[in-house]
């Protein structure tokens, strides 16, 4: 009997000595994260994800080393609901401040998911000193440009992922190679009618007749529009090759499948084409989303080897998730955090000042590449190379897989044309 | 041709949206603002039938249109009696009922691009230069046979004259032994079950998303207060109205403009003719 108690009690002693060291972090006050996402969409659960894989990793290994004292990382999340038609930005700015104010947000993380909304919360971070670092959805070139005009009101906010200019300098390295192999030259733009994707429009035709292409028309379809037909009559009837599409609402795959039905000769080439990205795609559209070419804006949002920790974390987030990562949001979303965390163990500090002097100090090779924030304008530093900075990736569908085909440092294959456009 | 072709589809397609709306008004006056949530339900009760539970998608169709019936049936019963005849209850509650639906649908995990259902026909054919896929061709089949099917049930079945009876005037048809609470259920069963089907049949073309339930609804009010609240037939002209505008401006304004058409039809109806093409609401242009 005696012996027996000895030994349960050397069991509950090893047991303890085992979870002690990291129970004790969890028993710190946690560093909390606020999270307005967009959560019904797909760069809203996506980054969701990203962002808890992330934490329940970091948290696993003891938390973060905030000046000597182990702390966690807890996760808020609201749904600012900020990518759905008709929703005023000012829900979206009533969530980050509920974040902020009701729930204590030490950082705030990820979104709001919409360029305006972004656009918008950009003077609330400010009133409240509160570091953000944007992680999904918003690509439009304001948001840096505007810390850089008023760095010292603005200087809260960071973005972890790519922006529209680089989007469009990425399309036309393909659109050149598609010129040079095909003899393509005439461009047809379909964009939503929200800020980015307008603003990547006028970008994508002002540099496409720079570049000496024929655009051959320029449509905007408001949020939530359901046929697209007379669009894709229009390009048929201007012989385009390309049609470049800027649409982040569920209906792009409407457009895709419509594209499909009616044998358009023109290669559907888009940006933030949520619809497309998703693994799904595929099965919804049974098929009929082939050769379509989207840009997830970063690697790791589909499969490659940009660096070896891409598919360390495409892996993870299959298994945590029963899902791979489905498009923008998800690598970008998961290093804001390790990003995040870098920086407060440097700062040693949760202080919003020692941070941000932190986080324009990172340099790490992430999940998309070499990762550091161009000190002025807070946005993270692009390349083609993932040595260098981040790399972006753009995917084609083919025979029911997402194939990464730029840019080449990751490629995985070749991009494809349809077999009614083949010459 | 084209605006022609794609003119017609899109008048047909919002017709079948408007269809269940105008009828559900006609008979009882209750207007149903649930309309757009039980047309995205029926989407993914199909869609459940068919890849959870892997029926044939005939049988799926089938049986996702009956339970829309007696859903459209229950909501009557169990709610919209006990507050018929009260226009801003019912609304307030009709539309409660269809947020519900929504955002429970929504929370329930139905969200995402991911949810479709296959198109009846598979491929496309020319008419003239123009693509058309055969679905669409079909959607305008079936909105002319629906509109058809329903001119015969209301005109020769006793059900129908029942129910017509009921719209033209609901105390004299209480005199000739026609039960107004049933009527009305079963109008509000019927009008579901168009819901339903104009669901059924228009969302193979896209995904089914929780979002079109609100687009529907908007684009059914529209119709229905463009051609005469109570007017099936006026339903019917005003889709056509609001369909060939809207192409129109699509292929000479622009796209953008599209999504204002059905509103601004909603508020010049209100200022030019409050009744409507064929409303019956002749008190409502005395008043104004």
């Amino acid at each position: 009997m005696k012996a027996r108690n000895l030994t349960v009690l050397a069991i509950l002693l090893a047991a303890a000595l085992v979870i002690l060291p990291g129970s004790k972090a969890l028993a710190e006050k946690p560093i909390i994260l606020g999270c307005p996402l967009s959560t019904a969409f797909l760069y809203g659960w996506d980054a969701e994800r990203g962002i808890k894989l992330a934490v329940e990793e970091i948290n696993a290994k003891g938390g973060v080393n905030v000046g000597g004292e182990k702390r966690p990382f807890k996760v808020e999340v609201i749904d600012t609901r900020d990518l759905e038609p008709g929703v005023p930005v000012s829900e979206a700015l009533m969530a980050v401040e509920k974040l902020i104010l009701e729930k204590k947000a030490d950082f705030i993380l990820g979104g709001p998911v919409r360029s305006e909304a972004a656009l918008a919360a950009m003077s609330l971070l400010s009133k409240y000193k509160k570091v953000s670092i944007l992680s999904t959805g918003v690509l439009t070139p304001k948001y840096h440009a505007l810390v850089a005009k008023q760095y010292d009101k603005y200087k809260y906010c960071f973005r972890i992922h790519g922006e529209a200019v680089q989007l469009v300098g990425e399309m036309f390295a393909n659109f050149t190679e598609l010129k040079e192999k095909y003899g393509f030259n005439n461009l047809f733009i379909i964009a939503q009618d929200v800020s980015h994707a307008r603003g990547a429009a006028k970008v994508m035709n002002k540099v496409a007749l720079k570049k000496g292409w024929n655009v051959t028309g320029v449509e905007i379809y408001p949020t939530g529009a359901s046929d697209f037909s007379m669009g894709l009559l229009k390009a048929k009837k201007s012989k385009t090759d390309i049609i470049n599409i800027w649409m982040d609402m569920p209906e792009s795959s409407i457009l895709l499948k419509q594209w499909y039905d009616m044998k358009i000769p023109a290669l559907p080439f888009g940006s933030t084409l949520a619809a497309a990205e998703q693994p799904g795609f595929w099965k919804a559209t049974e098929g009929k989303g082939e050769y379509t070419l989207c840009n997830v804006v970063n690697a790791g949002n589909a499969p490659s080897n940009a660096t070896p920790w891409t598919m360390k974390f495409y892996n993870a987030y299959t298994k945590k998730w029963n899902v791979e990562p489905e498009g923008l949001g998800s690598s970008s979303s998961y290093m804001a955090v390790y990003v995040l965390k870098d920086a407060i163990e440097r700062a040693g500090t949760l202080n919003s000042d020692k941070v941000i002097s932190a986080l324009e100090k990172t340099d790490i090779m992430g999940v998309y590449g070499r990762l550091r924030f161009n000190p002025k304008s807070h946005q993270v530093i692009p390349s083609s190379d993932p040595k260098e900075g981040a790399v972006g990736t753009i995917l084609q569908w083919q025979a029911g897989k997402r194939i990464v085909v730029f840019p080449k440092s990751i490629a995985m294959g070749e991009i494809k044309l349809p077999p009614w456009m083949k010459k | 041709m084209d605006i022609l072709i794609y003119g017609t589809i899109n008048s047909i397609a919002l017709a079948l949206m408007a269809l269940g709306f105008a009828l559900v008004y006609g008979i009882s006056r209750v207007p149903n603002f649930a309309h757009g949530a039980l047309y995205v339900i029926t989407g993914f009760i199909t869609w459940t039938l068919l890849r959870t539970l892997g029926l044939n998608y005939l049988l799926s169709i089938i049986l996702a249109i009956i339970a829309i019936g007696v859903v459209g049936a229950l909501i009557y019963q169990f709610v919209l009696i006990r507050v018929r005849g009260m226009a801003t209850s019912e609304i307030i509650a009709s539309y409660a009922i269809g947020l519900a639906i929504l955002e429970g649908l929504r929370w329930g995990g139905f969200k995402g691009t991911t949810y479709t259902l296959p198109v009846f026909i598979e491929g496309s054919i020319n008419i003239g230069d123009i693509p058309v896929d055969l679905h669409r061709i079909l959607v305008v089949g079936i909105g002319v046979a629906i509109i058809t099917f329903l001119w015969l049930f209301t005109h020769y079945t006793r059900v129908g004259l029942a129910l017509r009876g009921m719209a033209q005037d609901e105390r004299a048809a209480l005199m000739l032994g026609i039960d107004s609470d049933i009527m009305a259920v079963v109008a509000m069963a019927l009008g579901a079950m168009l819901a339903g089907l104009a669901g059924i049949v228009l969302l193979p073309l896209g995904n089914i998303v929780v979002e079109k339930g609100y687009d529907v609804l908007i684009q059914a009010i529209a119709v229905c207060i463009v051609g005469g609240l109570g007017s099936w037939m006026g339903a019917v002209m005003a889709a056509f109205l609001i369909g060939f505008a809207q192409i129109l401006t699509t292929v000479y304004l622009g796209t953008h403009f599209q999504m204002v058409v059905a509103l601004l039809a909603i508020i010049l109806t209100l200022i030019i003719r409050p009744s409507g093409l064929f409303g019956q609401q002749k008190e409502l242009e005395e008043r104004v």
